[in-house]
């Protein structure tokens, strides 16, 4: 069963073209990653599932029904670009927010969350006495009472520090194990590999990649050598059959061409340095990012 | 509805808690009606005497008209609810009039100028037989106040004409005292038109036209309503701006449509307007009932006055709330406060011409324009007169049709309003909104 069925949508304004033919399925009670450069489509995408937008073609699902025009109380959205009241009080506001969903126990679930998230002592204060961190946490409280089937995050991380994000993550978590389904966006591709069973891209308005992680990178197969040599990046040029060096500072990153023999790259380094580590990998999710995301060859201006 | 209500409900909280809204409340009347209040109570101190100095050229008129005068003011003093027994009292003082009657005049206006004398009042040899055919007036008063407003024009020209009078009869030997009344002035005054009773038939006589029924209770009414209405609408052009800015709505998109909010905010701007209404409603009925004239509260007419209000607000409120949304900033905001608030400050325009001629082709055609409905047809039912009463009922039907085509218009530009991003659109622009499927 899919909590959200995306059919071949297509949405434009004037004349961008936000979204091109998308066709999506993301599993109940999964955590499904959103990745994708700024302006690509994830916001116009997600705003469409939520039904803040309405696609110009194509047919979107939530839980086996097209939905389009009502606002259910089983989603949750929490936007990029969030705003509270700030003239309210924390426990009005976030009150206010859980009947504007339907929610029936709002005042008994806005307390376990104010608990949770350590914000209990903060519930009759304004707003806009809160730190940037707090007041995030508070629009996630809003996203999440009443408890949503479907949780749809835009960026939640962004901002955060570590201490709030792991806050939010261990909410998120929590969510998916009593069986709601999330979907989140990020730029950081560290928390879309750890954070989410199946991943999407898209790029310029279309579908790049769709699928968990490992399905993801054996797509791409081995074809990245990670390396630690003397001489670092210096010494790694024009080496036969490898396509791109990646320098990471005291590692470095080589992407094989088709048909490049790793164990020829290995004899042609040992030849020029001395190495210190040397293995055969899976490109990892940044990886696969800045190699669909990044500028082509064609786009990329020539030094001169 | 539900979700309406809610949205509504926090906004309309949030509005009348503001403490804009508080110290609105309070000074909106003072302001605009204050001074009516204030004058009375102001003139209150006035009441030291002021200094008349009176030429008689004729050199028989000055005691009768100085005794017509000062007769005048006592009756004034008592007369009717506004009798003023605070007001300046007038000491009437005989000049001798000089050879050079260019240097006296000049030499009192002097005295005027330094504060001695309040007025001079000059009576010409000829005031007393004036010629036929008279270039000049046969008496002049000279004084220092402004001229817009001369209560002395409302008193003093009769009072001398009662003096002179007397004197005439005088000359002819006729001794007004022994002739009870020939010198009375009789009242003149208009009536309201004879009517018929619908529901009895019987024929309803006319009453009396009362002047503060007939100018100052139609007036304050639909001042009343212009304040409510812009008072009331107005703040929502920044406020939806500021929350825009602020980034609240999208969050809230998710539950509830876009019309949902923005209805919400017409009603709590609608509640806002009907609490303030209220409360003016009632403080000025205790007021009146306060002077004892309880009797001029115009209270066939709140219902209406209240539906304008309704109408009004939630006409002006669409348009704002759409406005707003459409605005980066609340500070682009206010390129849009004159358009708002023009439907309703043109009929302010004609006010003085429609109380005139309540039933005059300008009247009739401005209370069938629904935008002005609400001004121009509470003015004419709140002067004394009347309208037919199939036209309240007519123009009431424009005005919800247009409140209803505002509200549309106002919610395809909000749709796109608040989740665009970018520079503030033009008038052009916000009209291709409207028109987008």
């Amino acid at each position: 069963m899919f909590a959200v069925e995306i059919g071949d949508i297509t949405k434009t304004f004037d004349d961008l073209t936000a979204v091109d033919h998308l066709s999506l399925s993301v599993p109940e009670g999964s955590v499904y990653g959103f990745i994708g450069p700024n302006g690509s489509g994830k916001s116009t995408t997600m705003r469409m599932i939520a039904n803040i937008l309405y696609p110009d073609s194509g047919v979107i699902r939530l839980f086996g029904q097209q939905r389009a025009g009502i606002r259910a109380r089983e989603i949750g959205y929490l936007p990029e670009e969030r705003g509270l009241y700030r003239k309210m009080r924390v426990r009005g506001l976030l009150e206010f927010h859980g009947e504007l969903r339907g929610g029936k126990n709002v005042a008994q679930e806005v307390n376990g969350w104010l608990e949770r998230l350590g914000l209990a002592d903060r519930a009759n204060d304004k707003v806009e006495t809160l730190s940037k961190g707090m007041s995030q946490k508070v629009q996630f409280i809003a996203t999440v009472i009443p408890e949503p089937k479907l949780l749809i995050l835009d960026e939640p991380f962004s901002g955060l520090d570590p201490v709030s994000a792991d806050s939010i993550r261990g909410a998120v978590l929590e969510m998916r194990k009593r069986g709601c389904t999330v979907i989140v966006s990020t730029h950081d591709m560290g928390v879309a590999e750890s954070l989410c069973d199946s991943i999407f891209m898209i790029f310029r308005g279309k579908k790049v990649l769709d699928g968990s992680l490992a399905s993801i990178q054996s797509s791409y197969g081995s074809d990245t050598i990670r390396v630690e040599v003397e001489g670092g990046a210096s010494v790694l040029g024009e080496l036969p059959g490898i396509e791109h060096v990646k320098d990471l500072g005291q590692v470095q990153e080589l992407r094989m061409a088709p048909g490049c023999d790793p164990q020829q790259v290995l004899r042609t380094l040992l030849a020029r340095t001395r190495i210190v580590a040397f293995s055969v990998v899976q490109p990892s999710l940044h990886d696969i990012f800045v190699r669909i995301a990044g500028p082509q060859p064609e786009e990329e201006t020539p030094v001169a | 509805m539900r979700r309406i209500l809610l949205i509504a409900k926090r906004d309309y909280l949030e509005m009348i808690g503001s403490k804009a809204y508080v110290v609105g409340l309070i000074l909106l009347p003072l302001l605009f009606g204050g001074g009516f209040l204030i004058l009375p109570l102001a003139s209150r101190g006035n009441n030291k005497n002021v200094h008349i100095a009176v030429i008689d050229r004729t050199g028989v008129s000055a005691s009768a008209v100085i005794q017509a005068a000062e007769e005048s003011n006592r009756r004034a003093a008592t007369a009717g609810p506004f009798g003023n027994p605070g007001a300046p009292r007038y000491i009437f003082e005989q000049v001798k009039p000089a050879e050079d009657q260019a240097a006296q005049l000049l030499s009192l206006s002097d005295q005027v100028r330094r504060g001695e004398l309040f007025l001079i009042l000059d009576l010409s040899l000829e005031a007393l037989h004036p010629a036929g055919d008279r270039k000049q007036e046969p008496v002049r008063y000279y004084t220092n106040s402004g001229g817009v407003v001369d209560p002395m024009g409302l008193w003093l020209p009769a009072a001398v004409n009662d003096g002179l009078r007397r004197v005439r009869l005088a000359q002819l030997g006729v001794d007004a005292a022994r002739v009870p009344g020939v010198l009375d002035a009789v009242g003149v005054v208009s009536m309201n038109l004879v009517s018929k009773d619908p529901a009895t038939g019987n024929i309803v006589q006319g009453e009396r036209k009362n002047p503060i029924q007939a100018g100052a209770v139609p007036f304050f009414l639909v001042l009343l309503l212009y304040i409510i209405a812009i008072f009331g609408a107005a703040p929502n052009l920044g406020a939806v701006a500021q929350d825009k800015m602020q980034r609240v709505f999208e969050m809230l998109l998710c539950s509830a449509s876009s019309f949902e909010l923005m209805m919400g905010k017409v009603l709590a701007a609608v509640g806002a307007s009907l609490t303030s209404s209220t409360v003016y409603v009632i403080g000025g009925l205790l007021a009146l009932a306060g002077m004892a004239m309880f009797g001029l509260a115009p209270l066939n007419l709140l219902p209406w006055f209240f539906v304008y209000v309704i109408a009004d607000v939630v006409t002006l409120a669409s348009l704002g709330v759409a406005l707003g949304s459409a605005c980066a900033t609340p500070q682009d905001a206010q390129q849009f406060a004159f358009l708002l608030i023009l439907p309703i400050m043109i009929p302010m325009f004609v006010l003085t011409p429609v109380m005139l001629q309540p039933n005059g082709t300008l009247a009739v055609v401005m209370s069938f324009i629904p935008p002005f409905t609400p001004v121009v047809m509470l003015l004419r039912q709140a002067v004394p007169g009347g309208v037919p009463w199939w036209q309240p009922w007519l123009g009431l039907v424009g005005v919800f049709a247009w409140a209803l085509v505002m509200i549309w218009v106002a919610a395809r530009i909000f749709r796109i309003g608040i989740l665009s991003q970018g520079k503030t659109p033009q008038l052009a622009q916000l009209a291709q909104w409207v028109l987008r499927d």
